[in-house]
């Protein structure tokens, strides 16, 4: 993403960002609220059309117009209310707006439902996400299984870049674990993956390098290589805008 | 796993056999009262054919609930529908086939109007449907004025809501309906070979299926209610055309919302309109068709209706809104939405017409009628609730 700029009314919320994810990546995005992260990956996810600047995957300058076409270009976002349906089964929810289509009946598609629940099966093997049948109905699911099958179906289409927010938000300390083993787990099999968090531990523990944001610009975009300690108490100066590497640079 | 094993871990779907218990527990508990009246031939022929315009009215009110809305003007849309049908047939001398066809089209034009208003105007549903029952009632008094009660003389028009399929003379058991017997024993022999094949196919893929007792259990427990049902309606004068015409919806609606890309995304814009939406489904055009849908059988309770009362009158359809909702709850909708069957929608449609009807034989009185009606209903919800509560 190169130089995005986004306002809202008489809010400039992007003031021109620049944000790099390599393959096989995973980089941690962190800011107070309001600092832009959000706007940001609603931009890359397709949501929000930026005002300016443009978004090259692998070097082709790609328009995003909606999600569905970000979607389509292997960018797959998790959202933090999860965006499931709590009535319908796991492979209901993994498939959803995707079906695997066996026949046509006139103006009816006729869904391959076996097929569906056997890649569904797959695909939680495939992450080690322990959920007994995929037809479960997601309303039965704790919140960290649901965290895991939103995660799993943003992975089911062969997603090139994967966006989650808050995912362990609002998650027992076990649900957490499990959650954060899922993203190594992705990221092992390739994935490249941007994560927002408020747990700073969270990010640290997942990973290669951070990327900060305050009041609409980019603040810190540096590896991963401090202690935790060390880590949290100069995120935190970065948040609160007592650091700003870019600062020099954009001023010159 | 044991036999009880197995049937304790079936203990979670007892919100959809509770139902089918009720439902059986009412048709005996009626067949003692009345001394074997309420389970003759006679009397459940007519209970389905009373039965089926408000049944094909449920069933579509259920995908309405489905997706969190509610449509209070089918009733008297059914009644005006009624009306232009017995216009159509009586003053304008338009033969039955295009008159049906006609009224079937006009019915999904006005399904869609409220679609327009609910998805595209934004106006909730039960305003705009509640504009709708007060516009329809009115229309239906306008079409009516000059003439009052019309009067259906149409002999084949009648027959979709009275009359019965056709028999054939083969010599042997002269007092039942021999095709019914044979449609009835069709239905259990495709229901076998469906579910057979299915089985196959599901364990083939290594998926579980149902132990093997279960399904047998399955299977004759299903095949003995069908062929109990057929011989109960070829005891009379068989099958009538009201109950082929409710069985082909049920079986049309049952086929689109669970085997279907379009049912699935229905249950979807109900469980999570938003999830839906950012999922590429479009929630405005499910809206549209959902109630297009509405109005399609809006149209085909009001043809059932009229033929069934061989006229249309003045306040046709007065309440059977009232009365399709009802059904629809204790068929299991939701009011929250995401959930609700077709096949739950016509049981409660029966479970309520079978309370009527029971009560009627008791000679019960009608203001009792209504209370015990009201507790059924109530209690169908709270059941609904509770077993919800008791799974999650």
């Amino acid at each position: 993403m190169r130089s995005i700029k986004k306002t809202f009314a008489a809010v400039q919320a992007l003031k021109g960002v620049d944000l790099v994810l390599h393959r096989g990546e995973v980089l941690g995005l962190v800011g107070d609220n309001a600092a832009g992260k959000s706007t940001l990956m609603k931009v890359l996810s397709g949501a929000y059309i930026p005002d300016e600047g443009e978004i090259l995957i692998e070097g082709e300058n790609a328009h995003l117009t909606d999600p569905l076409h970000a979607r389509r270009l292997g960018i797959e976002m998790v959202y933090q209310d999860l965006a499931l349906a709590n009535n319908l089964d796991i492979t209901a929810n993994v498939f959803l707006g995707r079906e695997a289509v066996s026949a046509k009946l006139g103006p009816f598609s006729i869904m391959d439902s076996r097929r569906m629940e056997q890649e569904a099966q797959r695909l939680l093997e495939r992450l080690k996400i322990d959920i007994p049948s995929v037809r479960q109905l997601v309303e039965r699911l704790s919140g960290g299984q649901r965290q895991a099958v939103a995660i799993a179906r943003a992975t089911a289409f062969d997603s090139k870049v994967i966006i989650m927010d808050e995912p362990t938000a609002a998650l027992s300390v076990a649900a957490i674990s499990k959650v954060l083993d899922l993203v190594r787990e992705l990221k092992a099999q390739g994935a490249s993956i941007i994560i927002i968090s408020h747990r700073l531990e969270d990010i640290y523990s997942v990973s290669d390098r951070l990327m900060v944001m305050r009041q609409g610009r980019k603040v810190r975009d540096a590896r991963i290589t401090e202690s935790i300690d060390d880590f949290r108490e100069r995120v935190v100066a970065y948040m609160i805008g007592a650091r700003d590497d870019f600062a020099s640079i954009e001023a010159g | 796993m044991s036999f009880m094993d197995t049937l304790k871990a079936q203990r979670h779907n007892v919100r959809d056999y509770g139902m089918y218990i009720a439902f059986v527990a009412i048709v005996v508990f009626f067949t003692v009262a009345t001394k074997g009246l309420f389970l003759t031939s006679r009397n459940i022929g007519n209970l389905v054919n009373a039965t089926s315009y408000i049944a094909v009215l449920a069933v579509g009110m259920t995908l309405v609930i489905v997706i969190r809305h509610i449509d209070l003007s089918v009733g008297y849309l059914a009644g005006t529908l009624g009306a232009v049908a017995a216009i159509s047939l009586k003053y304008w001398g338009v033969p039955v086939v295009p008159t049906i066809l006609m009224v079937l089209a006009l019915g999904i034009v006005a399904g869609l109007v409220t679609g327009f208003l609910v998805a595209q105007m934004r106006i909730p549903a039960f305003v705009a449907t509640l504009a709708g029952w007060l516009f329809y009632q009115g229309l239906l008094q306008w079409v009516t004025r000059g003439t009052g009660t019309i009067v259906i003389d149409n002999e084949i028009f009648n027959a979709l809501g009275n009359g019965f399929i056709p028999d054939i003379d083969i010599g042997i058991l002269p007092d039942v309906h021999k095709i019914t017997l044979l449609l009835g024993l069709l239905a259990i022999v495709a229901f076998v070979v469906s579910e057979v094949t299915n089985r196959r196919k599901t364990m083939s893929y290594h998926f579980e299926v149902l132990p093997m007792n279960m399904f047998i259990l399955k299977l004759a427990f299903v095949s003995a209610v069908i062929a109990g049902v057929s011989w109960i309606f070829a005891g009379y004068q068989g099958l009538s055309w009201a109950a082929v015409i409710l069985i082909f919806v049920v079986l049309i609606y049952s086929y689109i919302t669970t085997k279907t890309v379009v049912g699935r995304h229905i249950y979807a814009v109900g469980g999570n309109p938003e999830s839906a939406q950012l999922n590429g489904i479009s929630v405005k055009k499910i809206t549209f068709l959902v109630f297009g849908s509405m109005g399609l059988l809006t149209a085909v309770s009001g043809i059932l209706y009229s033929s069934w009362l061989r006229s249309a009158t003045t306040i046709a359809g007065r309440g059977m809104e009232l009365d399709a909702i009802a059904a629809a709850f204790v068929g299991g909708a939701a009011v929250a939405g995401g959930v609700g069957k077709v096949t739950g929608s016509i049981l409660g449609a029966l479970v309520m017409a079978s309370l009527t009807n029971g009560m009627n034989l008791m000679g019960a009185d009608i203001s009792v009628q209504y209370m015990v009606r009201a507790f059924v209903l109530a209690g169908a919800v709270i059941f609904d609730v509770a077993t919800r509560k008791a799974t999650d």
